[in-house]
């Protein structure tokens, strides 16, 4: 039988995944690519927590628009990266440090 | 003359002690103008004529008068000025007044064509200005005022020659040591106020006073601090043992300062205040001042057996003659110590002058032969009594009374102390003997080092090789008649009708002390005849030494065939045996002499020049090390303190200012403008949250 | 408006004239701060003049003299009541002759500034806002108003040393800004801490004035602070004994006291020459003014508990100042290390808890204002012509400036407590004080007036080993000629009109002490009636 713990696991190990190349990689598209292994880790979430809902399909729906969500932030984060690379010459997020006091 | 000019007694006092003060302002004001001295002279001229006139007729002998004027009020007390007029300070007063003259004159020939004669001036008169102030405070806090300006003016006036090294570092020294001795004083008058409630000398020692009325036990621990207190102050003005340090240096000064303030008048003033203040001292205290005294008069007559230089000799004269003084209030006896004062002033007064004299024509000598020599050196002297007779009779009759001769001055008030003393040992007993003892031998050596200084000065030869024997001369007429003055002052007629007994002498009249023993008849005969017979001994010696050059350090003997035979014909005529028992006695005189007297003499000379030389010595690199020994080490705790203060506690501020820096630091560093990094460190942050509520 | 914020008030209008005027005018600055210091001293004269000698002030408003008093922020806090914030001056016995000081000692800084040449605007606008900030610590009554004042001081003197100072100056402002700010946020805790302790009785409310926290009876019961039946404890530290001690180290940072003083010589140091004597005449007597208005007052009970610390700490900067000022170097260094030494004496006077101990500590403050500030101007005299300060490098000055020599003669034989000048009075009545007060019972052992009295030997070491060094001897100097011809020139006009009324001022105080103690006596008498009930 599977329970949601599995559901639960599974999906943090994705989540760890995402992280992993949000916070290791050395390419902003491999980050933006991070960023969605999360957003899909919490979707996973978001179904299997569904069917504990007393409404019906109000996981699955959320699920849905997250996913919306997430192309339209892809689409906008992909600009930024283009953006910054014509600025920068490169997508390194280690050579980006305008932050710095 | 008080009736005449309707002038009080207490508005002549204090008109004597402000003429000075406005001579020292206008003089200030005039600046490098006012080189001629007569503003200065004519104040003192007329302060001495109201003291002679008006202050002390109106007062000796009459019940003392004093005014008091409110100064200023601290919460509910008001501390007062005042004038106290009575037979003390009034002689005070006089006598001040009465050296201050002499010396005044005199200064405008000794110190014609310095560079700085305006200043000597006005220094001069700041000095005579808190001089006649001190003798006439009533206030305690007013007396403090008064004695360490004196202290102010003396280091002005050591320091004269400013540019001299030796001046410079005298005049400091003199100053802190005299601060010593002020921190005592201070502390003296703490007590009294915290006893009292008031600093008003009569308030506390007038008839019916706080004191009298016995509120205050006398032999409580804090009147013993007090009387301590004011005995260290009278210590470091008075140049006692081991405060006396200050005074040989301070002899960089002009002679005519030495004269009026270190011989005088200021290191008197110690001896004054202990009898101002006399009532308050207990036993305990008055025990310390008689054994300091005595201490300090064998110790520095001691000192002054050897020393070249003739200024020094007479400073350490002046610091045993002030040791007498102490030993005089130790025993009860400060009648005879103000006695001894007085006649000391003058005396001192004028062995200094006469010893400006000779120095003056030293440096003539000096100047012309382009001369390497000290004119301060008694090796370089001798023979001057051909070329300045007079100076010799002056300088004479002053180291005669120093000396206790009779007919002088000296002899008077030297014998009052000594016998005084004897009495009051016999009356205490036992060990206490030993003070009057060691007077008498400091009275011997003093004889023996004046005369050395007279024979060495004015006798023999000149001893350097000069050509300006021609320009030796006798002292100008206004250096002269100042000194005459004083020379006249040495003489027993100034104080007293009977050239032999000190007891009807005025002075001692005047203060009618009550001594606590009792009168020895014997010893008014044995002590003085004493005196006199070892003085003349003393000179004795000296002659031979200094003058017949029969020193017996150097190995020199007289041939005594010679010496018989040219006797013999100066005797031809006289019948043979006689000459024949005269050589007999002669030989046999000698023989005495040499072997016996001059042995045993000798021993005992060697003895006391030797132990003369390793006192010096200790005096050099002892006690005059130990204070420059704490002041090094005062230098070196300064030195570590700042260390101290620069590393340890400014270090420990600026440690906690750098380790705020650097955690500033530390944190800085997460601020690197890399998203990932601050992705990574909020994810850290969130973990030990969670962590954080795992574990709770 | 009163004539006290007249007082305050007018060197702000002067910052403002002097921050609109064009630069092109810059010139006229300085005339406008002198004359507005000028009108200051007038001003603070007429008020010497016209005090009442017998009122006594303290606690009691009634004895506070030219009083102003307006409500200033009274908000409604709901359930925390009413904040209630009054604009309230006044001046007593304590700060009447301070007040007087001020306005002389800013006068002389002025004075001093003369030759500034860098940004002038600011300068003397900054100036004139200290001057502002000084003068309303004086008069302020509530403690919100005072301490509003007291952190503004702190602004323009960060800026005027770390602007105009020397070569280290930024080290030199940021140590003083942090040193006085680590003291003065403390005294805000214990500022709250009465607050909250304190009711106004005629509206209820809590309040910040100073005079209702002398009174036991405007206590609110179990308060942190009460003053009766309290039993709050800090790290084992009774509350009212706590907070007497940080207000008690606030100020004492200001004094300085040893071992807080290390801000001290370097700020006096880098400071300019006029700022150093603002800092010196002023600064530091603001603590010693502290101590005695808030501390001493608000707290007498733990005053008495403690005063023998205080007069150890007293003895201690006393002695530690003078062996610091004997081993230094440098001239300034040497004076700052005095002041050490010399406001020691105000701690011990203030530690004596005695009349004659406080009096001599008051007096000893105003004298020190003097004298520190003619020191400090004497020696930016040097400095301004040959640029150095190091004793060793000078000899036998006196042969080449005379009169210079005269007049550094006269401070520092005065610094040194000369009988005829007025630090003798203040240093002897202080040891008398302190020596007196094993008879009143107020705890303070004899050992401690003894000790004190041996700064004063110490004092005359350094001062006149100083001299000796400098001035005496043989002329000797390390710049050669160069320095010899810049030196002859001696002491101008302008110098000479600085310095002689304040060395004036030193002789005729010690010449006529009653001049202050008459403003002072009802007020110290009165003070020491409050705290001697706690003996």
């Amino acid at each position: 039988m599977i329970s949601i713990t599995h559901f639960l696991i599974v999906s943090a190990c994705i989540f760890c995944c995402g992280l992993y190349a949000v916070l290791a990689k050395r390419n902003a598209i491999m980050i933006l690519i991070g960023i969605e292994l999360m957003i899909n880790a919490a979707i996973l979430n978001f179904v299997a927590f569904g069917r504990y809902d007393k409404s019906n399909y109000g996981g699955q729906i959320f699920a849905l628009f997250a996913i919306v969500l997430a192309a339209a932030a892809v689409a906008v984060g992909l600009a930024i990266i283009l953006a910054v690379y014509r600025h920068y010459k490169t997508i390194n997020p280690d050579n980006i440090t305008d932050l710095r006091d | 003359m008080g009736e005449l000019l309707h002038i009080s007694p207490i508005l002549a006092s204090i008109l004597v002690m402000l003429l000075p003060l406005f001579a020292f302002i206008i003089q200030a004001s005039l600046g490098e103008k006012a080189t001629s001295g007569n503003i200065s002279l004519i104040a003192i001229l007329i302060s001495f004529i109201l003291s002679a006139t008006i202050v002390l007729p109106g007062i000796w002998n009459k019940p003392p008068q004093y005014n008091t004027y409110d100064w200023f009020t601290i919460g509910t007390k008001t501390f007062t000025i005042g004038i106290l007029l009575n037979n003390l300070t009034v002689l005070m007063q006089l006598v001040v007044c009465l050296i201050a003259v002499p010396v005044h004159i005199y200064s405008r020939a000794y110190m014609k064509g310095d560079p700085g004669i305006a200043r000597y001036w006005t220094f001069l008169s700041l000095f005579c200005f808190a001089m006649l102030g001190l003798t006439i405070s009533k206030n305690l806090l007013m007396l403090y005022i008064f004695w360490e300006l004196v202290g102010f003016a003396s280091y002005l006036l050591i320091g004269f020659w400013y540019t001299r090294d030796a001046a410079t570092a005298a005049n400091k020294k003199a100053f802190i040591i005299n601060r010593v001795g002020d921190i005592g004083f201070l502390i003296g008058i703490a007590c009294l106020y915290s006893l009292f409630g008031t600093l008003d000398i009569i308030e506390i020692l007038g008839e019916g006073g706080l004191f009298s009325q016995g509120i205050v036990d006398q032999q409580s621990s804090l009147m013993t601090l007090a009387g301590l207190g004011f005995f260290l102050g009278a210590m470091a003005k008075s140049a006692q043992f081991p405060l006396h340090i200050w005074l040989p240096d301070a002899m960089e000064g002009p002679t005519s300062v030495s004269s009026l303030i270190h011989a005088a008048t200021m290191v008197a003033a110690g001896v004054f205040l202990l009898s101002t203040l006399f009532p308050l001292f207990n036993d305990t205290v008055l025990l310390f001042i008689a054994i300091i005294g005595t201490i300090t008069a064998l110790m520095a007559a001691y000192f002054a057996l050897e020393q070249h230089d003739i200024k020094k000799v007479l400073a350490y004269s002046t610091i045993s003659q002030l040791g007498y003084m102490m030993v005089a209030i130790g025993i009860g006896a400060w009648d005879a110590a103000m006695f001894h004062l007085t006649t000391h002033a003058f005396f001192k007064c004028l062995l200094f002058l006469g010893a400006g004299a000779v120095i003056h024509e030293m440096n003539t000598i000096k100047k012309h032969d382009c001369q390497t020599i000290d004119p301060q050196d008694l090796r370089n002297m001798g023979g001057l009594r051909k070329y300045m007779p007079k100076t010799f009779i002056l300088m004479s009759i002053a180291s005669f009374a120093l000396a206790g001769f009779p007919l002088t001055s000296g002899f008077l008030s030297k014998d009052a102390i000594i016998i005084s003393s004897f009495e009051w040992a016999i009356h205490q007993g036992g060990l206490y003997h030993i003070i009057p003892i060691v007077l008498v031998v400091v009275s011997i050596l003093t004889a023996f080092y004046i005369g050395r200084l007279i024979f060495k000065t004015f006798f023999g030869e000149l001893r350097i090789n000069t050509t300006a024997n021609s320009l030796l001369h006798e002292a100008p007429k206004t250096m002269l008649w100042p000194m005459f003055f004083l020379g006249i002052g040495c003489l027993f007629f100034c104080f007293s009708p009977s050239p032999i007994s000190y007891h009807l002498a005025p002075i001692l009249d005047g203060f009618s002390v009550t001594y606590s023993f009792s009168e020895v008849h014997s010893l008014h005969i044995i002590i003085p005849v004493t005196l006199t017979l070892t003085a003349l001994i003393s000179w004795w010696i000296a002659y031979r030494w200094y003058v017949l050059d029969q020193h017996p350090v150097h190995s020199y003997n007289l041939d005594i065939e010679q010496n018989s035979n040219r006797k013999v014909a100066v005797f031809d005529f006289i019948p043979y045996h006689l000459a024949n028992s005269l050589i007999i006695f002669s030989r046999w005189n000698y023989h005495f002499d040499k072997y016996i007297i001059d042995g045993s003499v000798n021993a005992i000379v060697k003895f006391t020049l030797r132990t003369s030389q390793i006192a010096s010595w200790i005096d050099t690199y002892i006690v005059d090390a130990i204070v420059i020994g704490i002041s090094n080490l005062s230098k070196r705790i300064a030195n570590f303190s700042a260390w101290f203060d620069k590393y340890i506690i400014d270090g420990l501020v600026n440690t906690i200012a750098q380790t705020t820096y650097y955690f500033g630091h530390l944190l800085r560093w997460v601020q690197n403008g890399r998203l990932q990094n601050y992705l990574g460190f909020a994810l850290t942050m969130v973990l030990i949250g969670i962590i954080y509520l795992i574990l709770r | 408006m009163g004539v006290l914020s007249f007082l305050i008030f007018s060197p702000l209008v002067a910052a403002v004239l002097i921050a609109v005027l064009p630069s092109s005018l810059r010139q006229s600055y300085k005339y406008i701060a002198l004359v507005f210091t000028l009108i200051q001293l007038i001003v603070s004269g007429w008020l010497y003049g016209q005090f009442d000698n017998t009122a006594s002030g303290i606690n009691t408003a009634d004895g506070f003299q030219y009083v102003e008093q307006v409500p200033w922020i009274h908000l409604s806090l709901g359930s925390l009541g009413q904040l209630e914030i009054d604009y309230f001056l006044g001046i007593d016995g304590i700060s009447m002759p301070l007040l007087v000081l001020s306005a002389f000692v800013m006068l002389m800084a002025i004075g001093a500034s003369w030759n500034i040449e860098k940004n002038l605007k600011g300068y003397f606008a900054l100036i004139m806002l200290l001057n502002m900030a000084v003068m309303g610590i004086f008069c302020a009554l509530d403690f919100f108003l005072f301490y509003i004042f007291y952190e503004v001081m702190l602004l323009p003197l960060y800026f005027l040393i770390g602007i105009w100072g020397g070569a280290n100056r930024e080290y030199a402002a940021i140590k003083f800004f942090i040193y006085t700010l680590f003291g003065s946020v403390f005294m805000l805790l214990v500022i709250v801490g009465l607050y909250f302790s304190v009711i106004n009785p005629n509206t209820g409310a809590h309040t910040f004035n100073m005079l209702y926290m002398m009174d036991p009876s405007h206590y609110v019961d179990g308060s942190f602070f009460a003053w009766f039946n309290n039993y709050n404890e800090v790290l084992g530290i009774p509350a009212r004994l706590l907070g007497f001690i940080v207000l008690f180290l606030a100020f004492a940072i200001k004094v300085p006291i040893v071992p807080l003083h290390t801000w001290l010589p370097d700020a006096h140091v880098e400071a300019p020459t006029p700022i150093s004597i603002i800092l010196a005449g002023i600064l530091l007597k603001i603590g010693g003014y502290g101590i005695v208005r808030v501390c001493v007052s608000i707290f007498p009970d733990a005053v008495t508990y403690s005063n023998w610390w205080l007069g150890l700490i007293g003895v201690v900067s006393i002695l530690y100042g003078a062996f610091n000022a004997l081993a230094q170097k440098d001239l300034k260094r040497m004076i700052a290390y005095s002041s050490i030494s010399h406001m020691g004496f105000v701690v011990l006077g203030i530690a004596s808890l005695t009349v004659e101990g406080i009096s001599g500590a008051l007096f000893q403050m105003i004298s020190h204002g003097f004298l520190s500030a003619s020191l400090f101007f004497l020696v930016g005299v040097l400095y301004d012509r040959v640029h150095d300060r190091n004793i060793y490098n000078f000899r036998g000055l006196a042969s080449l400036m005379p009169k210079f020599t005269v007049f550094i003669s006269l401070a520092f034989f005065a610094s040194l407590g000369l009988p005829g000048f007025s630090a003798f009075i203040g240093e002897a009545f202080v040891i008398i004080g302190a020596f007196n007060a094993e008879s009143v019972g107020s705890g303070l052992p004899r050992w401690m007036a003894i000790a004190g009295s041996v700064g004063i030997l110490l004092s005359a070491a350094y001062f006149l080993w100083t001299l000796q060094r400098m001035f005496f001897g043989q002329t000797r100097l390390k710049g050669g000629e160069e320095w010899a011809l810049v030196l002859e020139k001696d002491i101008n006009w302008r110098e000479r009109i600085v310095i002689i009324p304040a060395l004036a001022l030193a002789l005729i105080l010690g010449v006529m002490p009653f001049l202050f103690f008459d403003k002072l006596n009802s007020s110290v008498v009165h003070l020491v009636s409050i705290v001697s009930q706690y003996l």
